[in-house]
């Protein structure tokens, strides 16, 4: 279970030292995992020793929570990292035997955990003991198996009869002892921004309570990789989880990971390129979150959305003449990208700073339209409060994160692609509030269009002899045999990671997407309770869920 | 510009005489009087759901689309004139689904309370041109009186219908309405005080007086001029009034799906959404009687219809400026503004005005 051991250097192996000290004898044993050390530990230790991680150690992000089954095993793992430093990661290994999958619950320590175990026990089928609420959370509740587990037949078709579904509309929500009101928000509803259906008890016109039901739009993603070769099956996927033009920032993602994994080394030239094509694909996902909250907020008759669609459009066109496609790109690959720049390059180049130059007008006048009206700042002030605690404690990243104080950006902590090279800001905003959200993903756009005039200018200036799009590799991509790397960037909606354990073939034995949309949305409970509808409305907006990415 | 209302004193011809007289209706006595007041109300209330059908199915959306940067209906005819015609087609042949749990025949009737209150307002107001169907002494008051017929409509509607969005919309609608209605009603109070009467005749003949002299122009003394803070006032009263931008809780699509319309389809829906543009319509013709001088404009008296009609939609116009570029305001942050904000400033306009009007007379 343990290989793809580096020579670490000397403090991060103290580090090693420190932490298994500070685990004893719970540690059983130590794995090397690409990406950080792991420790297993027993299934009933879990509780005590994460809990000594976050108080002790400081591992205050639980990432991501992996479930898988091995032969003879199942095997949850929590990938944790720090706010502060998002390379000091570590890894619980935390096994449970085959005829009794029950492990203690994350929950009480991290409550992120809630979601993700739900999701472990959903797909692979652990059980976790003194989780609150233990239920399906992608499948319906009438699903039979786990569709992860060994034992399942995924020949085996299931149709679930809709007279056999929940009913939404069942008696018992209404309670005639209870002033409240229980009200279905979508699935379809206008605001849901995709296929959502937030169970909704109202007090008046005050939230009492909140539950998100999500799985609608769960297409088995996580499944569809893992039948997938590495070297080109993979790719396509990603494009089609944060849908709404974010496509080139999720397929850094997988790239990130299993060119860790196999140890491909990418040319710089194909880094720039990278790097161009995803900070324009944050502007564009930046500016349709955008238009989406003020649809939200003023009514479906907003200038401001067709504004913002309007600018989306010349981004959209620009990665098109890039990558060939409009959402969908499959641009990158593993160890590069597809192709160079489109030729003429004058032409791209001119197209691409005609759009830079006018973008702060743009924004400026984003910023009279809405951020400056008074009614808007009445509406979002202050609503859909998000304490940084309460946001780190859900495993909450990106400018949700970021419009609460937490400074975490991936991209600047973790670094990868060619930032690192470049000159450009990490916003954030003290606000906690739908506001501060909003202003952090505007200000967000300025940064990338800082990155994309950068990337520019280095590309302009790149020797035509050099112009390297990918690294040289294998045809067929067998990673080291039970290798587990856990690789993260800074997707649109926050951190993206991916997790790939390699079981010797040229298919992953396992692949798992860390969502940032998932992890947020978890916390749309803690910052509508005792608001009005209204402000659900719009701290769900202010989170910019895509609901592709949150069911997977 | 010389201010010019055919509703002289003394000589006021209203429109149900009139075709009495032209068809000599007049000579069958009281059923005759009645058959021509009730033509005079027809053409009154076809000329006003020919407005809102230009306006719903394609002045609203070019209107929309030049704020918003599209196009719009472009296809059928000059400019997508002709959408009119297809969208009527399509909405009246379109099914109407009534859900299984609504209360009829509440859920029927609501729409046509709805629309038809709105209609009836038209009755008192004075569009010129000799088009005022009857001019009593209590005018302004019957026209709020009837505008507000609408809430029970809208309250209705929210109930009968069975459904949970629809209810909130409707107590929406009620609670805004009872909120908003006091301050427009109390500021229109403060235009009689100017004019000395209800009589929607004597206040738009008062706003006919020259304000200013300017040798060559004269502006008149319409009452927007007189006292532009009433006008504000009751323009924003009036916003809550028809339930627009900032104001358009009841429906709030983003929320409530479409308030207490959500379960209407097709005829219900279409009367829906008549009464809601007969209401920006009646709102437009109130604002340009007490406080447009009515139909006055330049050029002769007999184009006091197009003047009126200009008016009406110049605030429809402003109606949807506001939809495009306003926020809409919380439910507790509207009953705020209304209890807190708009009946205070309306109390102390009123009170403002009767103290000027003591202090001139």
């Amino acid at each position: 279970m343990s290989t793809g051991t580096e020579s670490m250097p000397e403090d991060a192996t103290d580090r090693v030292d420190e932490l298994a000290d500070l685990l004893g004898s719970r540690a059983l044993t130590r794995e090397d995992h690409v990406n950080a050390p792991g420790f297993v530990v027993n299934p009933g230790d879990v509780q005590d020793v994460l809990f000594d991680l976050r108080e002790k150690a400081g591992y205050d992000h639980c990432s991501c929570v992996t479930a898988q089954q091995y032969e003879d095993r199942f095997e949850t793992i929590y990938h944790l990292k720090k706010y502060a430093d998002p390379t000091d990661e570590v890894s619980i290994v935390v096994p449970t035997p085959l005829d009794e999958p029950v492990s203690q619950s994350a929950e009480p320590v991290y409550r992120t955990a809630d979601w993700h175990e739900r999701e472990a026990y959903d797909l692979v089928g652990i059980e976790y003991e003194d989780h609150p609420d233990l239920r399906r959370i992608l499948l319906p509740e009438t699903w039979q198996g786990h569709p992860l587990s060994a034992s399942y037949d995924q020949e085996k078709p299931q149709v679930v009869t809709l007279s056999e579904h929940a009913n939404p509309l069942e008696p018992d929500h209404e309670d005639p002892e209870s002033d409240t009101m229980f009200l279905n928000v979508g699935p379809h509803h206008p605001a849901t921004h995709g296929v959502l259906h937030v169970k909704t008890v109202l007090d008046g016109e005050t939230i009492a309570h909140i539950e998100p039901d999500i799985g609608y739009l769960h297409r088995c993603e996580e499944q569809m990789c893992q039948q997938g070769t590495y070297r080109h099956q993979i790719m396509p996927y990603p494009d089609r989880w944060d849908y709404v033009s974010s496509g080139l920032l999720n397929e850094w993602a997988y790239a990130r990971a299993i060119e860790d994994l196999a140890e491909i080394e990418v040319p710089e030239y194909a880094q720039i390129i990278r790097t161009l094509g995803s900070e324009l694909c944050r502007i564009a996902s930046h500016m349709l979150a955008l238009g989406t909250f003020a649809l939200d907020v003023y009514g479906e008759f907003t200038a401001t959305f067709m504004y913002t669609f309007r600018d989306r459009e010349l981004v959209q066109d620009i990665l098109e003449d890039l990558t060939g496609q409009r959402m969908m790109f499959n641009y990158f690959r593993v160890g590069g990208v597809a192709w160079d720049l489109p030729e003429p390059r004058e032409e791209f180049f001119e197209q691409t700073r005609d759009f830079l130059d006018e973008l702060p007008a743009k924004v400026a006048e984003y910023n009279d339209l809405i951020t400056t009206n008074e009614i808007f700042q009445t509406r979002c002030i202050d609503t859909g409060v998000l304490e940084p605690d309460v946001a780190k404690d859900y495993g909450c990243t990106g400018p949700v994160a970021r419009g609460s104080g937490v400074d975490y950006d991936l991209r600047r902590d973790d670094p990868y692609g060619y930032y690192e090279n470049l000159e450009w800001d990490v916003v954030t905003r003290d606000g906690c509030d739908n506001y501060a959200r909003v202003l952090c993903r505007m200000e967000e756009v300025e940064e990338s269009a800082k990155i994309v005039e950068q990337c520019l200018d280095v590309l302009e200036g790149w020797p035509e002899d050099d112009r390297e799009v990918q690294a040289n590799v294998p045809r067929t991509l067998k990673p080291d045999a039970d290798a587990e790397v856990y690789r993260a960037v800074e997707a649109a909606k926050g951190e993206l990671g991916i997790y790939i354990r390699s079981d010797g073939t040229d298919k992953p034995g396992r692949f798992k997407i860390r969502s940032p949309c998932f992890s947020n949305l978890q916390a749309l409970e803690e910052m509508s309770q005792g608001e009005y509808i209204p402000d659900l409305i719009a701290s769900l907006g202010s989170l910019d869920i895509v609901l592709g990415e949150v069911d997977r | 510009m010389s201010a010019v209302t055919p509703l002289q004193n003394g000589d006021t011809v209203l429109l149900p005489e009139r075709i009495a007289d032209l068809t000599g209706l007049g000579e069958f006595g009281v059923a005759g009087e009645l058959l021509a007041a009730f033509l005079g109300a027809f053409v009154i209330a076809n000329l006003m759901m020919a407005m809102t059908g230009v306006a719903g199915p394609w002045a609203k959306r070019k209107i929309t689309a030049a704020f918003t940067d599209r196009i719009a209906v472009n296809h059928l005819g000059p400019a997508g004139i002709f959408i009119i015609v297809a969208d009527a087609v399509r909405l009246l042949s379109k099914e109407n689904i009534i859900p299984e749990n609504a209360d009829r025949p509440a859920y029927d009737l609501a729409p046509i309370v709805i629309a038809g209150s709105a209609l009836l307002g038209f009755a008192v107001i004075p569009m010129g041109s000799g088009i005022h169907l009857a001019d009593p002494e209590v005018g302004l008051v019957f026209v709020f009186a009837v505008a507000g017929i609408a809430s029970i409509g809208l309250v209705m509607a929210g109930y009968a219908s069975g459904n949970k969005y629809s209810m909130l919309g409707g107590l929406r609608a009620v609670a805004q309405n009872v909120a908003y209605e006091i301050p427009l009603v109390v500021t229109g109070m403060s235009v009689v005080l100017f004019a000395g009467s209800l009589q929607m005749g004597t206040i738009v003949e008062a706003q006919a007086q020259p304000l200013v002299d300017l040798g060559v122009v004269s502006i008149p003394s319409w009452y927007a001029l007189v006292n532009p803070f009433a006008f504000v006032l009751f323009l924003i009263a009036n916003f809550a009034e028809v339930g627009r931008n900032p104001f358009d809780m009841p429906e709030a699509p983003a929320e409530l799906i479409a308030g207490y319309q959500t379960e209407y389809s097709s005829v219900y829906f279409v009367l829906v959404y008549l009464g809601e543009f007969l209401h920006i319509f009646l709102g437009g013709a109130i604002i340009a009687t007490i406080f447009l001088g009515g139909p006055a404009g330049p050029g002769p008296a007999e184009l006091g219809i197009v003047w009126f009609l200009l008016k009406i939609w110049a605030v429809f116009l402003l109606t949807q400026w506001l939809r495009s570029a306003i926020p809409r305001v919380r439910i507790d942050q509207l009953i705020e503004i209304g209890w807190k904000g708009l009946l205070v400033l309306s109390f102390a306009n009123l009170a403002l005005t009767a103290a000027i009007v003591g202090v001139i007379a």
